[in-house]
Order: structure tokens, then C-alpha cells, then sequence
């Protein structure tokens, strides 16, 4: 039941009615009186939310809502899948173009922002330096005089209202409400946003964000665009990156030319670590060389990049003959629009622009973002006085503006400030009136991803706190009596522009059309235009100084810091370091050495904006001049999953704007020292190499058209002593132990093929294209929504007396992540990471790792009371009420994918309980929370294959070839995952099994796993 | 034991008739056996001592075990792959130790070395309150302690029964079936003495409890023929437990697939190791009991010296053990045994490695010397490094092994925690608690035995009967 539900409960027994409250009593006491009787009203607890059930809902079924996801600018297609009312996992929409069904971890994570336990519970006004809770009336009513009364002085150009950048209506519907108070448009904020890109395609090709073939190119060559994380369309891109790639030896050979290798880098072929600043002179000598001028100018650009002009030399060669190509790029500095533009040059030079750069399928994604420049500004008039009512919504620019900026000092000087912000943040902190919108998952509201495709936002349960739709609000504050208080929220048919939600029905064409189009989210129409950002001049400090280039990069799981308050997204290891819940200073070996510095070791990043200390981690893939720290962490009022964890390296940025567009640089010059002390890295990393074991593989391209994928030489000796059994390459040996698995055995149960069951006729398994995984973490963040995964990271949640363990990450520094689908990143290289002489040639394997589901499982004769067996259709269960804890199980797993319960992360009386109120309404009813004490592992979802099993059943049917699949498989947007029934050759998965690239990891030992993987293909 | 010393007997040899080396010079005669042993009855403030560190230390391990119950095994320093930790380690310690009072006490005892005399009746309590003590940990270690009793085959409504297939299932009937049998072997070893400390016992309950140990022992022929066949056929009965016990504890490790573990070597090298570790254990107990409670003249430097020979040798079987170990690591061919092996004696764990070898394999050669052998306070400083040793061996197969198994990416280290070593603390509490509580109710030298390799008392002067006097070990 919704608090708001409670409220209204509580409402009828003040006027006397207690309907609700009798057929409670009507409820219990006819069914369980005796039961109840014994025990005080406190510990009678509801089964089932709904006293009376909405439609269409049936408890234990579950609803699904499409809508669109807000986590990014992208505005992905998504079905929300709701039990009893609650929302409970998020997943990509299969109809939606942006998305095609996949979503990123971000996107999931939106769960953990509805359900987030320090969420506003409602309107809250600051009395006395505190904020206290208001009545709706009161704060609308406070909010409509402030702004009245900025009218009647005259002061309302000077209102400043700061929303979190969207598509849609919204920015518009928000400056007809300005415009009736006479202040100007508002600012459309993003943080993350490639702002010199779009000012550049602008530029070269008329429109901000031009579709990006990628399956078209022969070429991908990124000039620091990380396409595969927060640059442009993340999930799209990563699709069709993955696509592309897929084609194997028709596929592109891909390019980075950055000073960082970011996990875009390292899913890149070629590495070019060109130094900061450094990319026009590359372009330039590139755009000689390719069209016919001469390749003169290589060597002076690469000795400026510090680059080999090998790699210069091969580039032009490859974009010669390698037709058509993708150049893109995200820049930074004075000049960055216009070295982008460059490249667009070069793209047209080349011939792209048309074939994989196609500005007539453009994303209208970015349309109406103000520049970063322009909130600067308005924080400068804010810091001048000048500024009267400043309003914020969503954004948080007092975290994520550049510390040279001070816009948080600036903030503070308005007079009155008003958030509408769902959760605290630095920005909400300092407003004297918070008006908490809902949750987009509780919202109405519209995107247009693309022009003529409307996307639409529908709320998806009723809001869990008592928060109030700011379209609502906004209207509510425009009415005459807004000023008078009431007892009651008046009637919708009594407001002049009705609500919010009828405004955007009316614009998208009614009820009826609206309604039609709601099981999809989608229709044809467009949203209404937000005017365009007023041109602010950009500003720079001037050049910075220090001995090193310091990049502040986003970070991919985090954002700019927005992703922080959700715990999944705390607790998923950066794709690239492998650290959670923790800032750390990258840099090469070489450069630690210099500084006499180690791995964990306590680093001081100085620039003229202030310094920072983090530890120091050691990254092979950083130019030994450059450092780089990832935005996101270092909160100080965003909740408590964020605050107190890590550092915030945005503060270090000075106010360093491109010219023409105004975007912030990410890139400065920093100095840096040793600081002393260190600390222990909170890392899932254990060793970063393979040591020869071949557990994630490759092979080349020219072994692949040779036919030659036999086995790339792996140092690892020793063979499988078994054939695998004819047919079934992959995937069964001997699903059951003993007797069972003997064919000959008389009486094998339901493991005989012929059984009336037909359980065994099944066998469950799966298969990873390393081909196309790019290693981004999208299926671990679906794991943990899918199967209650409980973070462990907060400092709450280690053990109580230990004083040399405390803080974040407490349980991750003794390896106790529960994450039962990991990204395992080997760095190809012969040495120790600290031995490293900097190369930038070296091959990274990512490697998804999860329960192999041996058909020879070596957990399951170890367990002495059966927790674990082996079920007919080949799964590897673990019973987790009959698991006593021995962990034999996870000792003699050798892809050590058990995870242990080190404590009650599920038992909500304990301090480690890791699902607090209201986060454990996301939990998935289908699964058990499991207790402490027992082991948990991958089941292969095994509540969706009996949840698939039992409808097939109802519908007296067999299950569809790839009727469902497996929520990490769901998620993929790589779609590197497959999942399927291998013993049934209409699944896509029993094909893939017998590619020419599968291989089992150790398959020497016999294990016979269900795991296939396909070996990835290097260009 | 025990068959009566008389000249005219025609039942066996009688095993326990010293030979010179192990005889008792200084005593004179049974009055005086029965005076001397039975002084270490009467509580001494050093008992007392004893007693309250010995309870204190049990508390400790209490109070960490109970904490650990309350919040979870989060609290142990484990670190996943390191599932198995501090108390696996000390689980597979205190049973090694619970081995050498049955091998001196059994095997010792059919092979005739008549210098167990004196000192088996301390290692065989000290077996049973070993394995009292090593019973304990799989029990703790649990995720779930409170339902340890699913490892058992009881009948049950839901027809469910343990994985036979397991080697911790194993386990449960392995160190029951050695706790059951040690205990009675100890009981029946003790009969003749409880019933001479009933006779000379005023307190009539206590001399109720001592009638009922004693089964109403009479001193009869007939009672002594049956003491001695049934103490045969128990030595006999526990002699191949010594050697099973052990081996199943190895086949914990043995049977898994972790490099390290996985090793067909590891049954005879784990019983030599326990006999090792259980002889070193002896030595730490008994060297102090005969210095506090004056039974030099009992528990000779001869039997000292005999005890420091099994010793040497044990330890050589051990150190013979790393050896091949070792060369089958590299032998074997598989690089992840190699890196294992590198990793454990050169890399991530040397230092553990090298307490171990240091302890078990270096300090013991000591041993070929033979005043070292006769000099207790060396054996008393040797034996600590020994049970060091023998603790880090443990730790040594078991930890290094699960931190760099066959995933990489999944390789850590381990850090024990305050709960590790409280319990690991408390397991020493409770064992010295029970020891200290035996001996001061019964005997620890065992009386009977003891007296048969006095000379009995004779009416006349006998021509050998004052060989005595001799110089011990000259004598012929």
C-alpha cells in the first residue's frame, strides 16, 4: 500500500467514515481471528496492498507500463514491470527505436531513485536553517507570491529556473509558465552533455546529433567520443557497435585517439594516446594526407600528439582504404567545436557524411540544451545580487558545475530559492522551498527521440511519497487564488488549464489516441520545441598550469554525479578501474613511479581551484603526462548511499569554455603529489591478467578468414579427457551424479528423457559473443534488480566491531560483492600492471563471468546436504533453506561464482540490511531474499523459466523457440548474451553453441559447463 | 598394558616390562607409585592458575562465537574465494593433535615401544580432549551453526537425507566414530587406576563415581585377563582409525579440484603430520607436568629421548612430504599448480610457507642431536615451534590455495580478524580447561602400568633384585 493510500486512510477516519478500517477488520478476523488473536494489531500485516484491487490486477501477475526513461538525455523505450502495484524492474522496450529492448545499467537503476529511502516524503520550507515539512498549499502558495512579487518589482528577466535537460514538452510547458510571470526561458541543463559535438554537427551538417551508422562503416576512428559510454546515445551506439561488430571480419576495425583509454578505448582496436589538446594538429596532418597532399605533416603531428607516427602512418592507410569511415569527437578546450568541425571536414572529405553519418535521421535528443556557459552566467548574476527567485529542478548544478564556476557559492546568495527536486541534493539543499516532483515513474509526460516520433512517460504505480507532479504545481502556482490558502487542492475541472497530465493528453491527441498508443508509449506527433539557449560569451580563466593534464571524465555508471544515491549503481565496478564506492586518481605505473607512489597509496591533485586526495590506482591505459579522476562521487547532501563517498574532481575544473559553444572542458592542468598514507582500493579486481589461462579468448581477423580459430596459443597445457557427446557440443555431459547420470541406470526419475515430465528433455544454457560484449554492465545491474542481489558496499553494512574496516565499501575490500554476474577486464600483457613500461598497444578481454551451470558441477557433490544438485533440464540449483553454510560449494567452484550471505544483508532488523524503506518495494516478489548465512549463485533466472514453463502449460503448449529469455541476456545491449534451450535446435542459442569460435572456460577440468563462449575477434 | 608381572606366566610376552633405557630407577616401590601419582590430585594454586587463564580464554572465544552467531560469519576475516579460514585451519590442528594419543596409546602398544609407559595416559586425554576441542570448529565455521544436524542421517518425515557423496559427511562420521572410540579406550585404560583411587578415596560420593569407573574392579586374575584381552582388541580397533581419521580429514581438501588441494599424496602426509603436531602437543604438556608435580624420575629423559625420536622421524615423513610436494607442483606440468606453488612459497604467502618449513622441517633436525633430545627445556621451546608449525602448515594448504585458484580475476588475500583469534584463543581455553579439570581427578601417569615395571616387592632377596641400583642404561 502507498503511503498516499495510508494518508488517505487516515483522512477517512477523520471524517468518521471507516470503510477501509472495516473491511480490515471484516478481512482478518473472518480468516485468520484465531491466528491474529494471540498477537497485538502492530504485527498484523497486510498480504496483499489493495483493499480494493484496480483493474486488471491480479495478485502474483504482473503489469507492465511501457514509458520512457529520463535517467538520460537519450530517452530509451522502456517496460516497467509492476506486481501488486509496485514497480519492480525496468527493461528496455523491444518496440522502441532509440533502444530495440536493451538498456543500460542507468536506465534499470531508476528503481533505486523511485524507491530511494531519502527521497522529500513532501514539500519542505526552510525554517530557521532547517528544512521542515509545509503543506502543498502553503509552499505553492509562497512560491506564487515570490514570483509575484519578483513581477510587481520588476525583477522577473531575473528569474532563473535550472531543469534537468529532457526531451519533450516540458521545457516548453516550463517557459509558458515564465513567460506569464514575465521571466525569461528557462535553462536546460546537462552536465554530461558533448556540447562542442553538437555545436559542430550543427555546424557541418545542420543538425545537432546526425544517426551514426556504425554497421556502415569499415572504419570507426573516435577522437575521444566514448560512444560506448555517457557520449551521445549510449545504448543505441552500443547496439549498433555490437552489430557491427558482430559481422566479425566484415566488421570495422575501430580507432580511439585519446589521452585516456576509456572502456570506448579498450573495446577499440587501435589505441592513439595523443596528448590533451593535441587533436587539431592530428586532423589537420590527417586531412593533408588523405586527400592527396602528402603525408609531410604526419611526423610533426605526432611528435606535438606524442604519439608514434607509426600509428599515424597505418590510420591514414587504414581510412584510405578502409571505406566508408566514421570519425567522431568529443573535445575539449577553447577550440573544441572547432577541431570537431574538422573532423566533420575530414568525414566529408572521406565521403561519410550520407553513408554513416545521415543527418536526415537525426536525434533530436539534444535539442534546446543550454550551454554550460550560460548557467555559469546565470550564476554570476546570481553571485552579482541580481538575481531575485532562482528554481531548479532536477539538476544539481551546485555539485556538477566546475568548481572555477562557484556556483554553489553563487546559488546561496538568492534570495529565494525553490527546488522541485525529488531527492536532497546540493542544490536543494540550499533553496528555502523544496516542491518534490514525482519520479518520472510516476509521471506523465512526453520525449521525441526523433522528429515525428513521439515517446511517451507514463506513470507506472502511485507515487510512493506525497510529491506532486511540478507540471501540476506550476499550474497551481499560475491561478489567480494561488496566493490564498485552502483547505483542499482544488478540483481538477476547476483549474483553467486543468492538470498536467490533461495538457499533455490534449497536445498528443486526445484520450482516445493517447490511450492507444499507451501499451507501446509510442506515436506519431511531436512535442513542443523549447526556444533555443540564448548565445552567452564564453569565458576562460586562461591557461592553466602544472606539470600534468588532469581529466575529469564522467563516470559511466555514475553520470555526473546523479547516478551516486542509487546503490546498484554505487556498487558496479567502473568498467575500466573495477573500483566501486571510491574516487581514485588514474594513473600509469610509470608516472606513480615517479612520483614514488603505489597502488592504494594517497595522491594530492592540485589545481588552481583547490586539490583533491584520492588513491592512487594504476591504469596501463593512461598517458604517463595525464592523471584522470571520474566525476560522480564526493557528495556531500545527495542522500545516504552518496554522501561522504569519494571526492569530487569537478571542483578542480577551472571556468575554461570553448568558444563557441560554451562548453565546460573536462581537461586542465593539474599538479600532483604524494600525500602520504594510503588506503585499501575498493576493487573487484584480483589479478588484471589471465596468466595464461585462456579464460577470455581471441582470435584475428586474418585467423578467422584463414579458418584458423582453432585455438589462439594459449600457454595453457592440458585437454579435455572427454569427448563431448555428439551433437550436444557444448553444452551436457551427464546432467545428474551417480546412478543418475549412469544412461544405463534403470531407475533415473525425472532425468530419463522419455519422463512424463519432459523436464529433461531441456537443457538450459547460454552463450556470450565476446565479440560483441563491450564489457559496459548493463546484465550486472539487471542481475541485481532480477534476483534481489543486496549491495553490501554502505558503510553500515560491514561488521559492527571492526575498527580497521569501516567506511564505504567495508565488505568490498574483502571481495564480499554479491554481484553473481561480473565483467572479468584482463589487460593482455606479460607483467604486473606496476612493472608496465607505457605501450598503448595491449589487448583488453572482457569477459562476463557467471555460473557455468556444469552438467559435471564440482560444487554439487561437495555440498554434504544436498543445498546444491543438479535439476533434469540442467540447471545447477541452490536451495537456499537447506544451505547451512559450509561454503565447500564456492572452495571447489573454479570460476568462483558463489557468493555467501556474510551477513543479514535481508533480514530488515539488521544494521546491514541492504534494502531500507522503501527500497525494498523494487524487490522481485519471484524471488527469495536470502538469508545469512547461505549461499547464493546464478539460477539462470530459473522464476522466469518456470514462470515461461507454467504459462506455456496454462496455454497447453510448448514453450516457443526464445519465447523468453534470461535478465541479463534481456538487458544486453550488445546483445552479446543469448540464452535457450541448447537440446532443442529451433532455439538460437543451440545454433550459436556450435560456432567455430566456442570454447568453454577450463574446459580441462571437465565441468562441462552450459557457459558457451565465442571468442572475440581483433581487427 | 597390563597382563601381571609373574615369572611362571604363559600368556604373552608382557610388552610393558621395560627394557633397561626405560626403566624407573627412582622408584622404589608401589606404595611409592601410588603416593607420587596420586599427589597430582591435590589442587595447587599453580592449578588454580591454570584453571582461571585456561576459563578466561574460553570466555573469550565465547563471546566471539556468540557475536559472530549474532551478526553473521561476516565478522571472520574471510575473503571470498577464501571461504575457508582461521577455524578450518585450527578444525584440522586440533585433530592432528588428537592423533598421538591414540597411535602411543595403540599403535605404540602393539609394537611393543614400552616407553609409552608413562606418558600415554596424558596424550590419550589429551586425544580425547583434542578432538572434543577439534569437533567444535566444523560446527562454528557454519554459515547456519543451529543446523549442523542436517549433516547427520537422521530419519526425517521428508526423506531427506546428507549427500553421502561429500567428504564433510565424511568428516561427521570419521571424528565420531574417533571421539567415541578414544573415549572408551581412555575409560578402559583407567579402570584399574580409578579403582585404586576409590580405594583410597573417603568422600562416599566421589567414591560412588569411582566404583562406577571402575566397574567394580577387584584386582582378580580373571578380571585381569579380560582387562588385558579387551584392551588389545581396543588397541587394535583404534589403531586404523589413527590412520582413517585423518586421511578423511584430507579428503576435504583432497577430493576438491583447488590447486594446492588436489593432491593423492595428502592422506599419508596429513597422518604423519598429526603425529608429528600430536608429539609436539605432548611434549608441550607433559615436560611441565613433570616438572610441576615432580615426576622426573617417571617420565625419564629416556622416555624424552624415545618421544624426541618419533618425533625427528615424523617430522622427516613430513618434510619428505613438502618435498615431493613441491616437486610434483612443478612436475606435474599445470601452470596453475605452478603458480600456485610459486605463489605460495615465494610469492603472496611465503612467510607462511616458510614458519612452516622452518618450524616442521629445519628446527626439528635438532633432534639428531642426542643432548638436545635429553634436554627437556629444548623440547619444552621445540615443541611451541612444532604446534606453530604444525597451526601455519594447516594455513598453508588451505589459504593459499583458495586466494589463487584457477580465476584470476578472483584472487585475493586473507586477513584473520579479532573473532579468528578469540575463537582460535578460546579453542586453546577449552582444551586446557578439560585437561586441567582430568588431571586433577584422575591420574595422569597411568598407576598400573607404571607399576608393572617396578620391581615388585619380594619376600626374599632375589639375586637381580637390586639391579636398581645400577646405572640406568647400563644394565644388560
Amino acid at each position: 500500500m502507498s503511503p498516499n493510500e495510508s494518508d488517505s486512510a487516515v483522512a477517512d477516519t477523520k471524517t468518521g467514515v471507516k470503510r477501509r478500517e472495516f473491511l480490515k477488520v471484516v478481512g482478518v478476523t473472518g480468516a485468520a481471528a484465531a491466528a491474529t488473536a494471540c498477537y497485538p494489531n502492530d504485527k498484523v500485516e497486510k498480504l496483499i496492498p489493495y483493499v480494493t484491487s484496480p483493474d486488471n490486477t491480479v495478485p502474483g501477475v504482473s503489469t507492465y507500463y511501457a514509458t520512457t526513461c529520463r535517467e538520460c538525455a537519450a530517452g530509451c523505450g522502456v517496460i516497467v514491470e509492476t506486481r501488486d502495484g509496485r514497480a519492480i524492474k525496468i527493461e528496455g522496450n523491444p518496440d522502441h527505436p532509440v533502444n530495440r529492448g536493451a538498456l543500460c545499467g542507468r536506465g534499470q537503476s531508476a528503481l533505486q531513485g523511485l524507491y530511494n529511502p531519502d527521497r522529500f516524503r513532501g514539500p519542505m520550507i526552510r525554517e530557521g536553517g532547517k528544512l521542515v515539512p509545509v503543506t502543498w498549499d502553503r509552499g505553492i502558495q509562497l512560491l506564487a507570491q515570490k514570483l509575484g512579487e519578483a513581477k510587481s518589482k520588476g525583477q522577473s528577466a531575473n528569474v532563473v529556473f535550472i531543469n534537468q535537460h529532457e526531451q519533450g514538452s516540458m521545457g516548453a510547458f516550463i517557459d509558458q509558465f515564465l513567460a506569464g510571470f514575465g521571466a525569461p526561458a528557462h535553462l536546460s541543463y546537462d552536465a554530461e552533455a558533448p556540447l562542442a559535438t553538437l555545436a559542430a554537427n550543427r555546424a557541418s551538417y545542420s543538425v545537432a546529433w546526425p544517426k551514426l551508422d556504425f554497421a556502415a562503416a569499415k572504419l570507426i576512428v573516435s577522437f575521444g567520443a566514448d560512444y560506448l559510454e555517457n557520449w551521445g546515445l549510449s545504448v543505441p551506439q552500443q547496439l549498433d557497435f555490437a552489430d557491427a561488430r558482430a559481422k566479425l571480419d566484415g566488421g570495422p576495425k575501430a580507432y580511439y585517439i585519446a589521452s585516456r583509454r576509456s572502456l570506448t578505448g579498450l573495446n577499440s582496436d587501435t589505441w592513439i594516446p595523443a596528448k590533451p589538446g593535441s587533436t587539431k594538429a592530428i586532423v589537420d596532418a590527417l586531412l593533408a594526407a588523405v586527400t592527396g597532399k602528402g603525408t609531410a605533416g604526419l611526423k610533426p603531428a605526432a611528435d606535438a600528439a606524442g604519439v608514434d607516427v607509426k600509428q599515424l602512418e597505418q590510420l591514414v592507410k587504414d581510412l584510405q582504404t578502409a571505406k566508408p569511415s566514421l570519425l567522431i569527437a568529443d573535445q575539449h578546450g577553447e577550440t573544441a567545436t572547432e577541431t570537431i568541425v574538422a573532423i566533420n571536414d575530414l568525414n566529408k572529405a572521406l565521403g561519410n557524411v550520407g553513408v554513416t553519418i545521415k543527418p536526415g535521421d537525426a536525434s533530436l535528443a539534444f535539442e534546446g540544451l543550454a550551454s554550460h556557459a550560460a548557467v555559469r552566467d546565470a550564476g554570476e548574476r546570481m553571485a552579482a545580487g541580481k538575481v531575485s527567485v532562482a528554481l531548479v529542478r532536477g539538476a544539481n548544478p551546485a555539485y556538477s558545475m566546475q568548481g572555477g564556476a562557484k556556483f554553489a557559492d553563487a546559488f546561496a546568495k538568492v534570495p529565494f530559492k525553490v527546488s522541485f527536486s525529488s531527492y536532497p541534493d546540493e542544490t536543494t539543499q540550499l533553496c528555502d522551498l523544496v516542491l518534490p516532483d514525482h519520479h518520472s515513474l510516476e509521471s506523465w509526460g512526453d520525449a521525441e527521440p526523433s522528429k515525428g516520433v513521439l515517446s511517451l512517460v507514463q506513470p507506472t504505480m502511485d507515487p510512493v511519497f506525497n510529491t506532486r507532479a511540478t507540471g501540476d504545481v506550476l499550474l497551481a502556482a499560475m491561478q489567480p487564488n494561488a496566493g490564498a490558502e485552502t483547505k483542499t487542492a482544488p478540483a481538477a475541472g476547476a483549474k483553467p488549464l486543468g492538470d498536467y497530465r490533461a495538457w499533455i493528453t490534449a497536445r498528443s491527441g486526445g484520450v482516445v489516441a493517447i490511450t492507444k498508443a499507451l501499451p507501446t508509449a509510442i506515436m506519431s506527433g511531436s512535442s513542443l520545441a523549447m526556444a533555443a539557449p540564448k548565445a552567452v560569451a564564453s569565458k576562460s580563466a586562461g591557461a592553466a598550469t602544472g606539470d600534468y593534464f588532469l581529466r575529469v571524465y564522467h563516470s559511466p555508471a555514475l553520470g555526473d554525479g546523479r547516478g551516486a544515491n542509487k546503490p546498484w549503481l554505487q556498487e558496479l565496478p567502473d568498467p575500466v578501474t573495477k573500483i566501486a564506492w571510491q574516487t581514485v586518481v588514474e594513473m600509469h605505473p610509470e608516472t606513480a613511479t615517479k612520483l614514488g607512489l603505489e597502488e592504494g597509496e594517497l595522491a594530492t591533485v592540485e589545481t588552481k581551484q583547490g586539490s583533491v586526495t584520492a588513491p592512487v590506482y594504476l591504469f596501463i591505459g593512461i598517458r604517463p603526462d595525464v592523471v584522470a579522476i571520474a566525476t560522480g562521487r564526493g557528495h556531500t547532501a545527495y542522500g545516504r548511499y552518496a554522501d561522504g563517498c569519494g571526492v569530487s574532481a569537478v571542483s578542480l575544473l577551472p571556468v575554461s569554455e570553448d568558444a563557441r559553444s560554451g562548453a565546460a572542458a573536462g581537461v586542465t592542468k593539474c599538479s600532483v603529489r604524494k600525500a602520504g598514507g594510503g588506503t585499501r582500493l575498493i576493487t573487484t579486481e584480483g589479478a588484471g591478467r589471465q596468466h595464461g589461462r585462456g579464460i577470455a579468448r581471441a582470435i584475428t581477423v586474418a585467423q578467422l578468414i584463414a579458418g584458423d580459430v582453432k585455438d589462439e596459443k594459449e600457454e595453457f597445457v592440458g585437454q579435455a579427457s572427454n569427448d563431448f557427446l555428439p551433437g550436444l557440443r557444448s553444452p551436457v555431459a551427464n546432467d545428474a551424479q551417480g546412478d543418475m547420470g549412469d544412461p544405463k541406470s534403470k531407475d533415473v526419475g525425472q532425468y530419463a528423457p522419455d519422463h512424463w515430465s519432459g523436464v529433461a528433455k531441456r537443457r538450459w544454457a547460454m552463450t556470450i559473443d565476446l565479440a560483441r560484449c563491450t564489457g559496459c554492465a548493463a546484465c550486472v545491474t539487471a542481475c541485481y534488480s532480477e534476483n534481489n542481489i543486496p549491495t553490501v558496499g554502505a558503510p553500515w553494512q560491514g561488521p559492527r566491531i571492526m575498527p580497521d574496516r569501516t567506511g564505504f565499501g567495508v565488505n568490498i575490500t574483502r571481495s564480499r560483492e554479491m554481484a553473481w554476474i561480473r565483467l572479468e577486464r584482463y589487460f593482455e600483457i606479460d607483467r604486473e600492471p606496476k612493472d608496465v613500461v607505457f605501450n598503448p598497444d595491449f589487448d583488453t578481454r572482457v569477459i562476463p563471468m557467471l555460473c557455468q551451470q556444469c552438467g559435471n558441477a564440482p560444487c554439487e557433490p561437495v555440498c554434504p546436504v544436498y543445498a546444491t544438485y543438479h535439476s533434469p533440464d540442467g540447471l545447477n540449483v541452490q536451495v537456499y533453506n537447506r544451505c547451512v553454510g559450509t561454503r565447500y560449494c564456492s572452495n571447489n567452484c573454479p570460476y568462483k561464482v558463489r557468493y555467501f550471505n556474510w551477513f543479514g544483508y535481508g533480514e530488515p532488523n539488521r544494521t546491514q540490511y541492504a534494502f531500507p524503506e522503501p527500497l525494498n518495494w523494487q524487490l522481485n516478489p519471484d524471488v527469495t531474499v536470502r538469508t545469512k548465512g547461505v549461499m547464493e549463485k546464478c539460477t539462470f533466472c530459473v522464476q522466469r523459466i518456470k514462470e515461461a514453463e507454467n504459462r506455456a502449460t496454462l496455454e497447453h503448449r510448448e514453450i516457443e523457440p526464445d519465447e523468453f529469455t534470461v535478465a541479463c541476456a534481456q538487458a544486453c545491449p550488445s546483445r552479446a548474451i543469448v540464452f535457450g534451450d541448447a537440446a532443442d535446435p529451433k532455439w538460437s542459442v543451440s545454433k550459436l553453441v556450435n560456432d567455430e569460435r566456442a570454447y568453454h572456460v577450463f574446459e580441462e577440468l571437465n565441468t562441462y559447463t552450459a557457459v558457451v563462449y565465442l571468442k572475440k575477434v581483433n581487427h | 598394558m597390563a597382563t601381571m608381572a609373574h615369572p611362571d606366566n604363559d600368556m604373552p610376552a608382557r610388552p610393558n616390562i621395560a627394557k633397561a633405557g626405560l626403566q624407573l630407577p627412582a622408584v622404589k616401590d608401589y606404595e611409592q607409585v601410588d603416593r607420587e601419582i596420586m599427589a597430582t590430585l591435590r589442587p595447587s594454586k599453580g592449578w588454580f592458575l591454570c584453571l582461571l587463564v585456561a576459563i578466561f580464554c574460553l570466555i573469550i572465544g565465547g563471546l566471539a562465537w556468540t557475536y559472530q552467531i549474532h551478526e553473521g560469519l561476516g565478522v571472520a576475516g574471510y575473503n571470498p574465494p577464501v571461504m575457508w579460514g582461521v577455524y578450518i585451519v585450527t578444525f584440522v590442528f586440533w585433530i592432528g593433535i588428537g592423533h598421538a594419543g591414540t597411535l602411543i596409546s595403540a599403535i605404540l602398544y602393539l609394537f611393543r615401544a614400552g616407553f609409552r609407559t608413562t606418558i600415554y595416559r596424558c596424550a590419550e586425554a589429551m586425544t580425547v580432549f583434542a578432538v572434543m576441542t577439534a569437533g567444535l570448529f566444523p560446527i562454528l565455521h557454519l554459515g547456519r551453526p543451529w543446523k549442523f544436524f542436517w549433516l547427520i542421517p537422521y530419519p526425517n518425515w521428508r526423506l531427506i537425507w546428507p549427500n553421502f557423496k561429500s567428504p564433510l559427511v565424511w568428516d561427521v562420521f570419521a571424528i565420531s566414530t574417533y571421539l567415541t572410540i578414544s573415549t572408551t579406550f581412555l575409560f578402559i585404560g583407567l579402570i584399574p587406576d580409578v579403582a585404586t583411587l576409590r580405594d583410597a578415596e573417603k568422600n562416599p560420593i566421589k567414591k560412588q563415581i569411582l566404583s562406577a569407573l571402575s566397574f567394580g574392579w577387584r584386582n582378580s586374575e580373571a578380571e585381569w585377563r579380560h582387562f588385558a584381552r579387551a584392551y588389545l582388541f581396543l588397541a587394535a580397533f583404534s589403531t586404523p582409525l589413527v590412520l582413517s581419521v585423518h586421511s578423511i580429514v584430507s579428503f576435504d581438501f583432497a577430493m576438491s579440484l583447488v590447486p594446492g588441494w588436489h593432491t593423492t599424496i595428502f592422506a599419508p602426509y596429513f597422518v604423519a603430520g598429526a603425529i608429528f603436531s600430536g608429539m609436539g602437543m605432548v611434549f608441550t604438556i607433559i615436560i611441565p607436568i613433570r616438572k610441576l608435580f615432580k615426576l622426573q624420575h617417571y617420565v625419564t629423559l629416556n622416555h624424552l629421548d624415545a618421544g624426541a625420536k618419533l618425533c625427528l622421524f615424523t617430522s622427516m615423513v613430513v618434510g619428505c612430504a613438502y618435498l615431493v610436494e613441491f616437486f610434483i607442483g612443478w612436475y606435474g606440468g599445470s601452470p596453475v599448480e605452478q603458480q600456485y606453488w610459486w605463489n605460495r612459497v615465494f610469492g603472496q604467502w611465503w612467510w607462511a610457507a616458510w614458519i612452516m618449513l622452518t618450524c616442521n622441517m629445519i628446527l626439528p633436525l635438532s633432534l639428531f642431536s642426542q643432548s638436545l633430545r635429553r634436554n627437556p627445556s629444548w623440547l619444552f621451546f621445540l615443541s611451541f615451534f612444532i604446534n606453530i608449525g604444525m597451526w601455519f602448515e594447516r594455513f598453508v594448504i588451505i589459504v593459499p590455495g583458495l586466494s589463487h585458484e584457477y580465476e584470476p580475476w578472483q584472487w585475493t588475500s586473507y586477513t584473520p580478524t579479532f573473532v579468528d583469534y578469540s575463537i582460535l584463543i578460546g579453542s586453546f581455553g577449552w582444551f586446557f580447561m578439560w585437561f586441567l579439570l582430568f588431571i586433577r581427578q584422575l591420574p595422569v601417569l597411568a598407576i598400573s602400568e607404571i607399576k608393572e615395571i617396578v620391581p615388585p616387592k619380594l619376600k626374599r632377596a632375589h639375586p637381580g633384585a637390586d639391579f636398581h641400583a645400577d646405572t640406568p642404561g647400563d644394565h644388560a
